[in-house]
């Protein structure tokens, strides 16, 4: 495994609020192709350390790298960074006043300098991707919880990112519309885009999934296959997480 | 020289707060009435009072004064007196404001709080009286704190019809001392002492006549 | 010469000037509250602090006031602003300071995802406030911008009071001369509702023009 194939290196990442210590040194790598899934209870730091990769949080110790340039550098250019980083929302995050077509291209348009014409062709082909052509002139109101994250995705994908941050994107959705979203994400992952989610979908985990980290009070405790961590888990608190989890699973499922 | 004047323009305070106290009672005593009838009232009584609100809304303040002044008084044979004329039309105008800040209030009361006190007996308008004012009155507070800063700055404009508030007072000095710089900084800084001072007051009021768990429209 | 021929033109001229005066005012007022708000919200310490300060100044004075200390008071500084200018900056000032309050909740109410989503695409601060924050702030704060400028045109009045031959001036002057005040002040009074009408219509074509579904009012 050569360095070149290291897409996201992490270097023991801190972050407190007060006393409230969120991230106590996290640390991993995120190779080429790679699909890594964290998971964990809530409360773990899973969100804010997505966060903290992209400064949308700043950390208060550590280290990100993203294609050898390091993003934590102050001296560094964190626009364009971020550009190379599609991140999907729990929330969505669609803007309001602007249609699922222009929510797609205004990334394009205005961070990247494209003419109109051509970032709205990319939109139309990346809403196509997601399969929502249909509705690129609706506004984000007039769309369902799962459209509306098929058009984040596809806005993220639009700018042509190296890596992909999904920070839980089906907690926020009705049952039956995670379905969908989930599809998009299997059919990307299957694609190799370079991928980081955060996820309670142990199903997806263990499809497409290649390691999976344990997060629990700010680190990483275990990691392995998501086979491995699921159903032969090293430590007490992991296997209660599982199972709880499978317990939830299948009540919705009844 | 300027400030043997001083006093004079000080004194402009209470006959200002005479303008802004006298037009807002009569507000008030016009608004409730007004926004009671809005909510509760007939069609007819609705169209009738959203007609006054309007008027008194669209109208120019100045034009009002003076048609009331030279106009709408005479014509009734009442005395031409500059205060008087003043704190009827700046109250004629804040009834119709306030009116809405009540209609708000009330409507954000809740139909369930007239119901049940009906339901336990009550005629409507005992239950509107002891259920549904006394919180409606409270969330109107803060909307009611603008409306006094608003009629502060009306005041100043009775200035036209000669009223002795603290903008006739010092535009008196400055006509007779040919000096405008401090006369008006003190008029300023009065008018902004009175502003947010009276505000803070009427905060001060809100926050402890607040009733835990009230939301209010604001 | 009768005194409705008398009247009647003079008072168009009036009504010319009081349009004349708004036309700059309105639209630099609104500019005004645009900066005012991204000042107090996106300033650094000093600027937003000057930014409250200067709104809270003008808040608090009449706005009568802030003309006569524009006309009248400045000069004794060497500063001279004429009827016409003293009148626009001081509406200017006025309506943009109350505006600037409507603008401020208005871009305080949009929910930080907006902004976390604009910095995650790499849109710079001032890409995301000129394009993902400001279109929607504005639409918010639209029925209170439009609140602000009926008011403007119904003050407008004062600024006779600063030597502009505008409606009101010219009905006090027919007043002294013919004494008929009813008809006079009844004629400027129309003249004002039917400006303030027409000014409440235009803006109800506005807002249903700009309407975003979802974007309503926020609670």
């Amino acid at each position: 495994m050569s360095n070149e194939d290291v897409v996201l290196k992490v270097e023991n990442v801190h972050k407190s609020y007060g006393n409230n210590k969120v991230l106590t040194g996290v640390s991993f790598e995120v190779r080429r192709a790679e699909i890594k899934i964290i998971c964990g209870p809530s409360g773990s730091g899973k969100s804010t350390l997505l966060r903290c990769l992209n400064l949308l949080t700043q950390p208060d110790k550590g280290h990100v790298w993203l294609e050898g340039e390091e993003v934590t550098d102050p001296t560094t250019d964190i626009s364009k960074v971020r550009q190379k980083i599609g991140f999907v929302f729990q929330e969505f995050n669609l803007f309001n006043h602007l249609n699922a077509l222009r929510n797609v291209s205004i990334g394009l348009e205005v961070v990247k300098g494209m003419k109109k014409d051509e970032a709205r062709k990319i939109a139309l082909r990346e809403l196509g991707k997601v399969g929502l052509e249909e509705h690129a002139h609706k506004y984000p109101a007039e769309l369902s919880g799962g459209q509306k994250q098929r058009v984040a995705i596809a806005r993220a994908l639009a700018m042509n990112p190296v890596i992909m941050f999904y920070d839980e994107p089906t907690s926020a959705l009705d049952p039956q519309l995670i379905g969908e979203v989930l599809d998009v994400m299997k059919k990307l992952a299957k694609e190799k885009l370079t991928s980081l989610v955060v996820t309670h979908e142990m199903g997806f985990a263990q499809s497409v999934g290649d390691e999976m980290m344990f997060m629990i009070d700010g680190k990483i405790l275990e990691r392995g296959t998501p086979l491995q961590v699921i159903q032969n888990p090293k430590h007490k608190i992991t296997k209660l997480f599982f199972e709880h989890i499978a317990k939830l699973y299948m009540r919705q499922v009844r | 020289m300027v400030w043997e004047y001083l006093s004079y323009i000080f004194w402009g305070v209470p006959w200002t707060l005479g303008l802004v106290g006298g037009g807002l009672a009569l507000g008030f005593i016009i608004g409730l009435p007004i926004a009671i009838g809005q909510v509760y009232g007939s069609k007819g009584l609705k169209a009738a009072l959203d007609m006054y609100v309007w008027f008194f809304r669209s109208t120019a303040l100045l034009v009002l004064l003076f048609l009331f002044f030279w106009g709408v008084f005479p014509a009734f044979g009442f005395k031409l007196d500059a205060l008087i004329c003043s704190i009827v039309v700046l109250g004629l105008r804040t009834g119709a404001y306030q009116s809405q800040i009540f209609r708000g209030a009330i409507e954000s009361v809740g139909e369930g709080q007239l119901i049940a006190a009906c339901a336990l007996g009550m005629s409507k308008l005992r239950g509107i009286y002891h259920i549904v004012l006394p919180q409606a009155l409270r969330i109107s507070l803060p909307g009611w704190s603008n409306e006094y800063a608003i009629i502060l700055k009306d005041s100043a404009i009775c200035f036209a019809l000669g009223v002795q508030e603290i903008l006739t007072r010092t535009r008196y000095v400055v006509m007779a001392t040919h000096e405008p710089l401090l006369p008006y900084f003190i008029a300023g800084a009065l008018f902004i002492v009175l502003t947010y001072g009276v505000t803070k007051i009427i905060n001060i009021v809100y926050e402890k006549a607040k009733i835990p768990g009230l939301v209010g429209r604001m | 010469m009768s005194f409705w021929e008398a009247f009647l033109p003079k008072i168009f001229e009036g009504w010319v000037l009081t349009v004349e005066i708004l036309v700059p005012s309105i639209p630099l007022g609104v500019i005004l509250a645009i900066v005012l708000a991204l000042a107090r919200i996106y300033g650094n310490k000093p600027i937003s602090l000057l930014a409250a300060g200067i709104v809270s100044l003008i808040r608090g004075l009449p706005l009568i006031v802030t003309l006569f200390i524009i006309f009248f008071a400045l000069p004794k500084l060497a500063i001279y602003f004429s009827p016409y200018w003293s009148a626009v900056l001081g509406f200017i000032l006025c309506t943009g300071a109350y505006q600037s309050e409507y603008v401020r909740g208005a871009i305080q109410s949009i929910d930080v995802g907006q902004s976390l989503a604009a910095q995650a695409l790499g849109m710079s601060k001032l890409k995301e406030v000129v394009h993902i924050i400001l279109p929607q702030a504005l639409r918010r704060s639209l029925p209170g911008i439009a609140n602000e400028i009926i008011y403007l045109i119904l003050y407008s009045s004062l600024a006779s009071y600063v030597g502009n031959q505008e409606i009101f001036a010219w009905a006090r002057h027919f007043n002294s001369l013919y004494f008929r005040p009813i008809e006079i002040f009844l004629t400027a009074g129309l003249i004002y509702i039917s400006m303030a009408t027409v000014a409440t219509t235009g803006f109800k074509i506005i807002e249903n023009k700009l309407r975003i579904p979802g974007l309503e009012v926020a609670r």
